[in-house]
């Protein structure tokens, strides 16, 4: 439906995303290519993926199961990459700190720690809302909009927009999460993160029921609303404690 | 692993971290390739559906080619194969003349003859940006359907292929016009090279990048020959080169680590029925001064070698902001916008995956080069990975996506 019905839904999916880049992450450079590289690793992820499941596809029946397999293992495989991803992390962290030490400038503060794990998490984001919403809204850009079957009353483009933003909240926040747990060693932290992806990815098994879509969509946005409100109180925990620490010694 | 225990003691705000300024000069090259890749990504989307004056400049490059490709053919199959085999000696035929002028480069500034050079690629952007960038712009009047007359045409394009010209050799330029001139450049002609047929593309592609491989690595190498050439008289050799930053260079320089390649461009005029009338129009460099170090490698600059900006601080240690600046010849822009620019005939998804394969490519030559110290090839990673990445997201990719998608399935 037009250029502006185009735009509007790629802001509607990105839109957070860019405004995280452009008041964060633009500013520091190195943010920006932990941005492009965390896209690029979890983009081999699906690409990984859609490897293994080359030879299911195309799902023709209607029935829940083979979706339902679909979303575990794909879950399970992203959250099993994540584990990788930090020790990769870790290493890049190590070598910036050699290179610190050896131009005698300061190590990384917990705020660079945590910055790096938002472009991480961002970077992921990006990949999810790119592949699976930017790169079928190019028909959005045309004179018509496209209706799917199961949930008529809003257009695909639009459904596919609010998913693709609950999705990047979610990946971008558990990436703090995920981070600040593996690092401090809590459990909590550390199951919330797999927990809060499995249960938005099945929620979007509901859109499979004919008008699925009027439940799911808003039960994805409060799973949404859930890990930005955790991922919030972690870091107000994780820095006041780190300003008393400082201030008392 | 409590990682409060590593945390430095946090002065006052003011306090700047190794995260500010690191990278610096990696964004400031990935920025005007990633802004080259976008304008012909939407040339190429907007103009396609304009198929009247493509499709007949199309039809002239298949009938230029030598097979017998001017009939339709009825057969499926047959016409796969004819065209990946006039693909390959069109890529063949292409990589033989660049080579061949590659050397007659060589013997010219053996020869000392660069003011010949220098005149000759004037001439040769001033051809790319009237002539190209003139047919460009009539396509994008005709296709937004822009008011405009000829004679208002005809002088602005006089006015900006000149100014153009003047932008990209004289230094005394400011740096942002000849960064800018320098993208159009390569726009331009990563638009005309986009309108080749598909295959010849694919392989154009990869044909240039072993070429590049060899050219370079090879110890009888064009490339490579220019390069110690260039080394031994330490003196600058004419090219169109994009500079990162603003640097002065002076006589006395003691640049040591050059990248370079030479591009040469086809030349289909309505007159031409086979690819030997070629015409070396341009010659592209990629250098590289020896500051350039990559943030995570530990490789530190040699304080000797620093340039003589003197703007610069000399008492910042960081890798990349040094004085050197990072500067990358314009066949890399054009070949890596080539590839995009054919993704984005297919759909926007491989667009974006050839984008991050081509970003990544970058990166790991530049780190390359801080490792390795010697002159390297642009074009060989970016162009593999973003060949198999294109492959892979094709064939892959979007096929899980879509059957993902349009059930409304993510994760």
């Amino acid at each position: 439906m037009t250029v502006a019905a185009g735009l509007g839904y790629v802001l509607i999916a990105l839109g957070p995303a860019l405004s995280l880049f452009a008041s964060v992450i633009a500013k520091k450079p190195f943010l920006i290519l932990t941005l492009l590289s965390s896209t690029l690793f979890w983009l081999i992820s699906l690409i990984i993926l859609a490897g293994a499941w080359r030879s299911f596809l195309p799902v023709k029946s209607t029935e829940l199961w083979p979706y339902s397999i679909l979303i575990l293992t794909s879950v399970g495989f992203q959250e099993g990459i994540r584990i990788v991803f930090w020790r990769l992390f870790k290493k890049m962290e190590d070598m910036l700190n050699a290179f610190a030490d050896r131009v005698s400038k300061p190590r990384l503060f917990l705020t660079d720690k945590m910055l790096l794990a938002l472009a991480g998490g961002l970077g992921h984001a990006l990949a999810h809302a790119v592949f699976f919403c930017l790169s079928l809204l190019t028909p959005a850009f045309g004179p018509a909009t496209f209706y799917v079957d199961k949930c008529s009353n809003i257009p695909f483009f639009l459904i596919s927009a609010i998913i693709a933003l609950g999705f990047v909240i979610i990946h971008t926040f558990s990436m703090v999460i995920a981070f600040n747990g593996y690092n401090e060693g809590k459990r909590s932290d550390q199951i919330f993160v797999p927990f809060a992806h499995l249960i938005a990815a099945l929620i979007t098994l509901i859109n499979l029921v004919p008008g699925g879509c009027n439940i799911g969509l808003p039960l994805l946005c409060i799973m949404a609303g859930t890990t930005l409100y955790y991922s919030w109180r972690l870091v107000w925990r994780r820095l006041t404690e780190h300003q008393t620490t400082r201030s008392s010694d | 692993m409590d990682d409060r225990s590593t945390d430095s003691d946090r002065g006052t705000d003011g306090e700047r971290s190794i995260l500010d300024t690191l990278g610096e000069d990696i964004i400031r090259i990935v920025t005007p390739v990633s802004l080259c890749m976008l304008l012909v990504v939407l040339l190429v989307s907007s103009l396609s559906s304009t198929n009247d004056l493509s499709s007949s400049i199309s039809s002239l490059f298949l009938s230029s080619q030598p097979s017998s490709l001017s009939s339709p053919n009825l057969l499926g199959s047959d016409s796969t194969w004819e065209e990946i085999k006039s693909a390959l000696i069109t890529a063949f035929s292409f990589v033989v003349v660049v080579t061949l002028l590659t050397f007659l480069l060589v013997l010219l500034v053996y020869f000392r003859c660069t003011n010949f050079l220098r005149i000759y690629m004037g001439i040769s952007s001033l051809f790319v940006l009237s002539f190209l960038g003139g047919f460009i712009s009539l396509l994008l009047i005709s296709y937004f359907k822009i008011p405009i007359d000829p004679f208002t045409f005809a002088i602005l394009l006089f006015n900006l292929s000149v100014i153009g010209v003047f932008a990209v050799y004289m230094s005394k330029f400011p740096i942002s016009m000849n960064q800018g001139y320098l993208v159009t450049i390569g726009v331009l002609t990563a638009y005309w090279f986009t309108m080749l047929p598909e295959w010849t593309t694919w392989a154009l592609l990869i044909a240039m990048s072993l070429y590049d491989l060899a050219a370079v690595l090879l110890p009888i190498g064009p490339l490579r020959l220019l390069v110690e050439l260039a080394m031994s008289r330490n003196e600058e050799i004419p090219a169109l080169v994009y500079e990162a930053r603003p640097v002065d260079p002076q006589p006395g320089d003691r640049i040591r680590v050059w990248r370079e390649r030479t591009d040469v461009r086809i030349d289909a005029t309505e007159n031409s029925t086979n690819l030997a009338n070629v015409q070396p129009v341009r010659e592209t460099r990629l250098v590289v001064s020896e500051e350039i170090t990559a943030p995570l490698i530990e490789t530190f600059p040699q304080t000797s070698d620093r340039q003589l900006g003197s703007e610069e601080e000399e008492g910042e240690g960081i890798g990349l902001s040094l004085s050197g600046a990072i500067k990358l010849g314009l066949g890399d822009f054009i070949f890596y916008s080539v590839l995009v620019g054919r993704a984005a005939m297919y759909d926007y998804m491989t667009v974006y995956a050839c984008y991050l394969a081509i970003i990544a490519g970058l990166g790991v030559t530049l780190m390359l080069l801080a490792v390795y110290r010697q002159a390297l090839p642009a074009l060989p990673v970016s162009i593999m990975l973003g060949v198999v990445f294109y492959l892979l997201t094709r064939v892959l990719l979007e096929v899980f996506v879509v059957q993902c998608s349009s059930n409304l399935l993510m994760f």
